[in-house]
């Protein structure tokens, strides 16, 4: 598909051959481990292991929180996006690069930070605690974690977009009589539809692995907040490793098919 | 390739992405979604176990008890259930976790929640039995045909010897195995008080000298020896003499002569209990004491406290001198002398020089 000439192809073979030995052991032979274990016992097996009411809970809350988390973070970090590269104000830079920290703090720490806070010994939690409300041990606070760690994401992959929009087409916008609800909607929008597009996979497919931070914040409650990485974790300890690993495989199976059209996508229209 | 039906593929693409996506939502959504003849929420009781529980709890004891309060009451209880090393579980317990139950694998876990207010001081101890609802002797795991020939804790002390232990600072069990090896070396030493506590020095000294993995919990650590990881591993009797009994344990049971037998204790978190559940968790706390239950527990590979029922599991094994925390002036004392004043300021010192 890639129309090279014949005579770069071959030339293309030691350097790509080279990269797949050293990728093997470190990339593509665990995931395809994966696979191995999972379907060690035959398909019926994993199929018992895969249809149990625990892995399909955990799969199907995971899902959940990845399109919530997905969705918010789209327009959370469109909006903070749209804000930072509009907007020139004093302690600009440290806020842009606080709410780019996320990434780089260690989840557990994050989850951690997020139990001290709204837990029931926390800041929030205390004021909340007696509304009856608290959102740790639930799936709000898998969703407060998850939207926490993925909130750059978005960012990363709008912004520059932002950044790079001429001010000329919104001024022209303007004054042509356009709103600014108009504008944002037919001038600026579809400039963002790719970064929007991977941004919002990226989001999904971090929040839908995410460990670190959810471990701390769920009380890994199956049937309740376990989601399907702590799933995985779960069993993996108990020994189960079947288990484990059909629900890994079915969570790896996902990721590629996100990423496969994230990278189909972000690369289509050059082609 | 001729652009428009590029177009067209890459058309279809994003449409068979989209059906995708809408799939997965649907899927995801699927339970939740409110259909005709869904049954009435059942009333959930949120159960947390230290980390060797999950299959008797889970597979036995918790669904008999549902299956009982149904023929009583006609409600439907549903149990919510986390298991994890017993530390773990107790500072989720601190934090808040809303379980209304856990059995911990130590009393010294009860305590650290007294000490957060998460309970009344020694409210545990006002259950039957003190709250010890199960036992289990602590022994070892070692490789098949047991080729460097352990048959004691001291043997663990012999060059060359890698252990597989649980970690004290997140495991119950871990710290049952600290006392196990401090207490088989004590015991047996014939001499005053002093000797006696440098004969226990010297086994936790040997011991934790070749442990050379430790994991979150004794179930944790049970998956690492499995999976290849040392030579030997102190463990409860109870998760592992199961496995042994059907042949799928990758290793063999060694009962040292001298050893511990663990006491797990009940705790019911008053706070998490609204008034209307309370008849509910009385009728389970008193439950997990009755014969049918601790029958199960034995089945399952657990002592119970019930001398009679233990005879009700073939696959037991016999030690030659047993021992309980209590021989050692309990757990406030074990504490403070030996995993604090013995194992951690002397024997985790030498180890790390």
């Amino acid at each position: 598909m890639t129309g090279n000439a014949p005579g770069e192809r071959s030339r293309a073979r030691i350097p790509v051959g080279l990269l797949v030995l050293v990728l093997l052991p470190l990339i593509l032979m665990p995931i395809a481990a994966v696979f191995v274990f999972a379907f060690k016992g035959g398909p019926a097996a994993f199929w018992k292991a895969f249809t149990t009411e625990d892995a399909q809970f955990a799969l199907r809350f995971s899902l959940l929180i990845a399109f919530l988390t997905a969705a918010i973070n789209a327009v959370l970090g469109t909006w903070a996006s749209y804000v930072l590269s509009k907007y020139r104000f004093p302690g600009e830079r440290p806020l842009a690069i606080a709410i780019n920290l996320p990434v780089a703090i260690p989840t557990v720490v994050v989850g951690t930070s997020l139990l001290l806070l709204w837990g029931p010994i926390g800041l929030f939690g205390k004021l909340l605690e007696p509304l009856g409300l608290q959102p740790m041990f639930k799936p709000a606070g898998v969703l407060l974690a998850h939207l926490f760690v993925t909130f750059p994401y978005m960012l990363g992959a709008v912004k520059p977009l932002l950044d790079e929009l001429e001010v000329t087409y919104e001024e022209a916008a303007y004054t042509l009589g356009a709103g600014k609800w108009q504008t944002f909607r037919y001038v600026i929008l579809p400039a963002l539809r790719g970064g929007l597009f991977s941004g919002t996979l990226l989001t999904f497919a971090h929040s839908l692995g995410e460990f670190g931070a959810t471990v701390m914040v769920s009380g890994n409650l199956r049937l309740r907040t376990q989601t399907a990485p702590l799933y995985i974790f779960a069993q993996f300890e108990a020994g189960h490793v079947a288990e484990a690993n059909a629900v890994a495989a079915v969570l790896a199976a996902l990721s590629f098919a996100i990423f496969f059209f994230l990278l189909r996508y972000s690369t289509g229209p050059k082609r | 390739m001729t652009r428009d039906p590029g177009r067209l593929a890459g058309r279809l693409q994003g449409a068979l992405a989209l059906a995708g996506g809408a799939a997965l939502l649907l899927y995801a959504l699927w339970p939740w979604l409110p259909r005709a003849g869904h049954a009435a929420r059942p009333r959930t009781v949120v159960f947390y176990g230290f980390s060797i529980l999950g299959e008797a709890m889970n597979g036995a004891v918790l669904p008999e008890f549902a299956r009982r309060w149904r023929a009583r009451t006609g409600e439907h209880v549903e149990f919510i259930t986390s298991f994890a090393g017993s530390g773990t579980i107790t500072n989720q317990l601190t934090l808040g976790v809303p379980a209304q139950c856990a059995l911990l694998s130590l009393e010294l876990d009860a305590e650290r929640l007294a000490k957060a207010g998460v309970l009344p001081p020694g409210s545990w101890r006002r259950l039957p039995h003190g709250g010890v609802v199960n036992r289990t002797p602590f022994v070892l795991v070692v490789r098949k045909g047991n080729p460097k020939r352990i048959h004691d804790f001291a043997d663990l002390a012999r060059p060359g010897v890698k252990v597989v232990h649980p970690d004290p600072l997140t495991s119950g069990g871990a710290n049952w195995a600290i006392l196990a090896e401090y207490g088989s070396a004590a015991r047996r030493s014939p001499g005053p008080p002093d000797q006696k506590r440098e004969a226990g020095f010297e086994s936790l000294l040997g011991v934790w000298r070749h442990v050379a993995a430790q994991a979150a919990s004794a179930r944790a650590a049970r998956t690492q020896f499995e999976n290849g990881f040392g030579d030997v591993l102190v463990t409860y009797e109870q998760d592992v003499i199961g496995d042994a009994a059907k042949g799928t344990l990758p290793g063999e049971v060694v009962y040292p002569p001298s050893t511990v037998l663990s006491e797990h204790t009940l705790v019911v978190v008053d706070k998490n209990i609204a008034p209307s559940e309370r008849p509910l968790i009385d009728a389970l706390a008193a439950f997990l004491w009755s014969e049918p239950a601790q029958t199960l527990f034995v089945q399952r590979g657990f002592r119970s406290v019930d001398e009679r029922l233990n005879g009700g599991n073939p696959h037991f094994g016999t030690i030659r001198d047993p021992f309980l925390v209590r021989d050692f002036g309990g757990w406030d004392r074990v504490k403070k002398e030996i995993v604090d004043g013995i194992w951690k300021d002397r024997v985790m010192r030498e180890v790390g020089r």
